[in-house]
């Protein structure tokens, strides 16, 4: 081969050269392709449920005094995951007074099993939370929210007030007694997020989840005895909301 | 020789001698001609990554799932900040490639459609830019999209804001901004498909001086100095991909290492800006993209939105759209077409300055005088020198273009020894394993910056070492 300029460089070192530029080639391959490993999903889950302060959109706690009753906002805060919205909501009666939500016993239709619900928290034991996510086929707010005193849902009972029910296929909830199935085709209650009120303070805490694992996280289709007192799947298939606190944002009520 | 007889195994197997494509002349192994090369390396860089991307990113979870990607995902910083440098190396490169084309002339017949696609490609490219920027939904993103929604108000389109942004939840619109970045994403594939495909059918432009820099510029298919395309333009093909994507991987890495990541400048940052939501925000000022900050400047003048966006993104792409139209002759040199020539320096002047602008004072609206004093001078500068080039120019054009009947390569400068040639592959094949070995030793969620300087190392390196290959055995 008559070359350019630059001349000919012998057999064996052109040899050598094809060698190197191979290894190093092959070297590259071999170290990039463990960037394959990107395909797999990290393991995010949550050791324990984390107790998170409930703060506003600027870091500053959320006064369980000040929420609205029956608030023509929705209050959502993500618990314990960041892609597991809930409904802050402070009930109220036909007047605008909040109403003492008792502690009570929630069935599970699916299949029987049931659950303590701890009732309502703050002042006015008004104060509740739940999954933003309906546990039909898991349509969230917007879709479903709260049907305030007055503000009727058309349901398969007929219109409805003082109920959670999902426009998407019609699935009703009742927040005043832990969420549990007032119509279907929801064969389940709506899990709950468990408050904490510190008196001193005014401040609220999410302490925990209770009811069936929250829509889409695993387990969520098949509650248990023990699943539904301890929900652990809320845990597993996203990042935490928080380490300290979670942030709850406002949002208007498409039901008024 | 058993590497010899695997390579010709390979070019049976896959009739790689056989493939459709044009074989260049040696003068031709230059970047110059490979700028269009170096934009196609980046977009498909940026397939690659954006589909793995697709796994991890939530419309519903826009800014949480973006930084779950840097923190949680085995090098998914790598992944996510090789994205974005990989839409900032594309940018450039067309950029590159659309003034070397023009400067060249080689938009003229026949290749005026393959500029007209390259334009929509510029465009398209800005879109997608724009787009996956705001995919990331941090401060900047929620600023962009306020932005880009006044651009609509303003141009009497509020109507058509749902087509691009939603229906106004965040969840529509991030599941529609990821919508219409795959949209656009296979768009500019497929118009690239097309304009690749008439690159190859009318053949690549040639030195101007080999044709008299009069067109049609045409290299002939019988030219003897052509050599087939298997393996001599694979093999410099593969080095210039390695290279694009070694810069690609490299430049955020470098920039991701914590103690220079403090340092950066908001608008070169290979991570998102601060959530909207935190107390950081409002400390960012409302940036676009780099590429967009004449744009955004353009708006800042005092002529009512509408009319700033008319002068600042339609104008301009009509113009480019139609510059075969303006640019009709058939000479070839820049100079010898002064007044378009002209409009281009002019108009690339007005792009830089603007952008510097736009980075100083983001959003500080202009008062009249300052339009004058800054829009004014580079017409008179870049039309005024033109005409006083052109005086020189018609003296001694003649003998400039006249030397244009030689032979292309007879312009004997510096050329490298090919035994310095081939040290200098040994050296750089020992870099590029070296390299590979020290990113085994790195985690790759905590020291994903380091991993990623790794691997652009070893992938320049290794492009270093094909060149050097190349260069020994083809040249």
């Amino acid at each position: 081969m008559v070359m350019a300029s630059g001349g000919i460089v012998n057999e064996g070192r052109r040899n050598f050269l094809r060698a190197m530029v191979t290894v190093a080639g092959l070297s590259v391959v071999v170290g990039m392709l463990r960037g394959l490993e990107v395909l797999m999903p990290p393991e995010i889950s949550v050791s324990g449920f984390p107790r998170l302060l409930l703060v506003d959109e600027n870091g500053n706690p959320i006064k369980a005094s000040s929420i609205p009753v029956n608030g023509k906002q929705i209050a959502l805060f993500p618990y314990p995951l960041s892609n597991e919205p809930n409904m802050l909501l402070n009930l109220g009666d036909e007047g605008g007074r909040p109403v003492e939500v008792p502690p009570t016993t929630v069935v599970v239709p699916q299949n029987g099993v049931s659950y303590e619900f701890p009732g309502g928290v703050g002042p006015s034991r008004s104060i509740v939370a739940y999954s933003a996510i309906c546990q039909h086929l898991g349509c969230t707010f917007p879709e479903m929210t709260f049907y305030p005193p007055g503000v009727k849902a058309i349901t398969v009972n007929g219109p409805m007030d003082k109920v959670i029910h999902c426009s998407c296929h019609g699935s009703t909830y009742d927040p005043y007694r832990g969420g549990a199935v007032v119509t279907g085709p929801t064969v389940r209650p709506l899990p709950a997020v468990v408050l904490e009120w510190d008196q001193a303070t005014d401040e609220l805490y999410a302490v925990k989840m209770i009811g069936p694992v929250i829509y889409g996280h695993p387990g969520f289709d098949t509650p248990t005895q023990d699943t539904v007192k301890n929900p652990t799947g809320d845990l597993q298939g996203g990042t935490p909301a928080g380490t300290t606190n979670t942030v709850v944002k406002y949002y208007s009520n498409p039901a008024l | 020789m058993s590497r010899r007889s695997f390579l010709d195994w390979l070019a049976d197997t896959f009739h790689l001698r056989d493939v459709p494509f044009m074989g260049v002349p040696d003068y031709m192994f230059n970047i110059e001609y490979w700028l269009g090369a170096i934009a196609t390396a980046a977009l498909a860089w940026q397939a690659l990554t954006g589909l793995i991307l697709l796994l991890y990113y939530q419309p519903s979870n826009a800014y949480d799932s973006t930084m779950a990607i840097i923190h949680t995902v085995p090098f998914g910083s790598i992944l996510l900040s090789s994205h974005l440098y990989g839409a900032y190396v594309m940018i450039f490169a067309v950029y590159a490639h659309g003034l070397e084309v023009f400067f060249r002339g080689a938009h003229k017949r026949p290749r005026g459609a393959q500029w007209v696609l390259g334009v929509l490609l510029f465009a398209m490219t800005l879109g997608v830019s724009f787009v996956g920027y705001s995919l990331t939904g941090d401060v900047l993103s929620v600023d962009a999209v306020g932005v880009g929604k006044g651009i609509l108000t303003a141009l009497g389109l509020s109507g058509i804001i749902p087509v691009f942004f939603g229906n106004g939840t965040q969840l529509d619109l991030f599941t529609r901004f990821l919508g219409w970045h795959i949209i656009l994403a296979g768009a500019i594939i497929l118009f690239f498909a097309l304009h690749f495909y008439l690159a190859e059918q009318n053949g690549f432009m040639p030195d101007p001086k080999e044709v008299g820099y009069k067109a049609p510029a045409m290299l002939r298919r019988d030219d003897p100095r052509i050599k087939p395309w298997w393996p001599r333009n694979f093999t410099f093909m593969l080095a210039i991909v390695l290279l694009t994507w070694g810069i690609i991987l490299l430049i955020p890495s470098i920039l991701a290492i914590p103690q220079v990541l403090d340092k950066v400048p908001i608008l070169f940052s290979p991570y998102p800006g601060p959530s909207p939501t935190s107390p950081q925000a409002s400390s960012v000022p409302a940036y676009p993209p780099w590429f967009f900050l004449f744009m955004y400047k353009m708006a800042d003048m005092p002529f009512g939105l509408a009319t700033d966006i008319v002068m600042g993104i339609f104008i301009p792409l009509i113009v480019l759209l139609v510059v075969p139209a303006l640019d009709r002759g058939d000479l070839l040199h820049p100079l010898d077409r002064p007044w378009v020539t002209a409009l281009f320096i002019m108009g690339l002047t007005w792009v830089i300055e603007l952008s510097v602008w736009g980075a100083i004072q983001p959003g500080v609206p202009v008062e009249p005088v300052w339009f004058v004093l800054t829009i004014i001078p580079p017409v008179i500068i870049s039309f005024g020198g033109m005409y006083a080039i052109r005086r020189l120019w018609v003296k001694v054009r003649g003998r400039v273009v006249g030397l244009a009947g030689n032979d292309a390569s007879s312009k004997a400068g510096f050329r490298l020894s090919k035994d310095v040639a081939i040290v200098l592959g040994y050296l750089t094949s020992i870099v590029a394993i070296v390299a590979i070995a020290v990113s085994f030793t790195l985690n790759p969620i905590s020291n994903g910056p380091y991993v990623g300087m790794m691997w652009g190392t070893a992938l320049i390196s290794l492009a270093a070492s094909l060149l050097t290959y190349f260069y020994t055995e083809y040249l």
